[in-house]
């Protein structure tokens, strides 16, 4: 009976974990190049994480970082907000011959995907996720 | 008495009717001129076919613009160099075509070129023309910009042009073509609908 308790409230746990984590989203990074030794990366992280993992990033790199990028965070910040209004849009698209360029947003995610020969980038972030981030920064900035 | 009653209630059905009309409509409006998108989209036509399609909500550009303060750009209003005006006055000459009647202002007609501006229907018209022989330098270029954007974006402080004043001025246009180039190798156009995408 106890064991059962136990396993009951680890699967609620975990069903929980994975409801926030999908509400969440995730953010998705897929980096290929296409020759020999070329390297392939394919990063999923749970938006949820990434907050969290800022919180417990050393300090002075958040603060550096903070600094770099301090002209833009309001941006950033305006940016998420507007984006969030706008889940399916396509924003800007190059196409140069084989080369092509995508900014979109597509189900709530900031995409941006880059295709040349020879190498491809996807990257997708939820828009939610670049407001909460942005937040954090402006917290670690000396003197806000 | 019966009557009365079936009368008061038909008047009420009416009025209803007519309320609820009205309002959906209003309502409808609104949300019209709130999804303005801004498109620009440019078409080479040479042999790698690059194409450039941006497709910007103005809400957008509105609220993030004065968040930017780059080089010339400052909260949505962007610094014009007196250096690179050549002495023109241009806060003169909008105004002197603000309050001109509708017409022709100016007409070249060259062997380079047609040159054509012109003042019609609250707009601001710019046409050039290239009639060169060679046929892959041949272009058309129309510009038609409302009046009323002319003036917001010039409704800042000396030598600053308030972009932010000109897109909210621009939200309240309906579907509207504001750029066109053709020339053999490409084509640009910039235009406003309420569509999120280009094609």
């Amino acid at each position: 009976m106890l064991l059962a308790k136990i396993a009951l409230g680890l699967a609620s746990t975990v069903a929980f974990a994975a409801i926030y984590t999908f509400r969440e989203g995730v953010i998705r990074v897929d980096v290929d190049e296409y020759r020999s030794g070329g390297s392939h990366v394919h990063l999923w992280v749970p938006a949820a994480v990434v907050p969290v993992a800022v919180r417990f990033a050393p300090k002075d790199h958040l603060q550096t970082a903070a600094e770099n990028i301090k002209p833009w965070i309001p941006t950033i910040r305006q940016l998420a907000k507007e984006l969030e209004k706008y889940p399916e849009a396509n924003l800007v698209e190059v196409v140069n011959g084989t080369d092509h360029v995508q900014i979109r947003t597509h189900a709530g995610k900031l995409q941006i995907d880059v295709r040349e020969p020879g190498q491809s980038v996807h990257v997708a972030v939820p828009i939610s996720t670049l407001e909460d981030i942005s937040v954090q920064l402006t917290e670690n900035i000396p003197g806000a | 008495m019966f009557n009365r009653t079936q009368h008061f209630a038909g008047v009420s059905v009416l009025s209803a009717i007519v309320v609820l009309a009205v309002a959906s409509a209003a309502f409808g409006q609104s949300g019209s001129t709130k999804d303005r998108w801004l498109h620009v989209r440019v078409i080479n036509s040479d042999n790698k076919g690059e194409t450039v399609r941006v497709n910007i909500p103005l809400e957008l550009a509105e609220n993030v613009l004065p968040t930017i303060n780059k080089n010339h750009l400052h909260n949505g209003k962007v610094t014009i160099d007196q250096a690179h005006m050549n002495d023109v006055d241009v806060r003169a000459l909008i105004n002197a075509i603000r309050t001109a009647k509708d017409g022709e202002y100016v007409t070249v007609q060259g062997t380079d070129q047609d040159v054509r501006v012109a003042k019609e229907g609250g707009r601001l018209l710019v046409r050039v023309k290239d009639n060169k022989s060679s046929k892959s330098n041949r272009s058309e270029v129309d510009i038609k910009i409302p009046m009323h954007v002319i003036d917001a974006l010039f409704s800042a402080g000396k030598d600053e042009l308030d972009v932010v004043a000109g897109l909210h001025a621009l939200a309240s246009l309906g579907d509207t073509e504001l750029v066109s180039v053709k020339s053999d190798d490409s084509t640009v156009r910039v235009w406003m609908d309420s569509k999120n995408s280009s094609d």
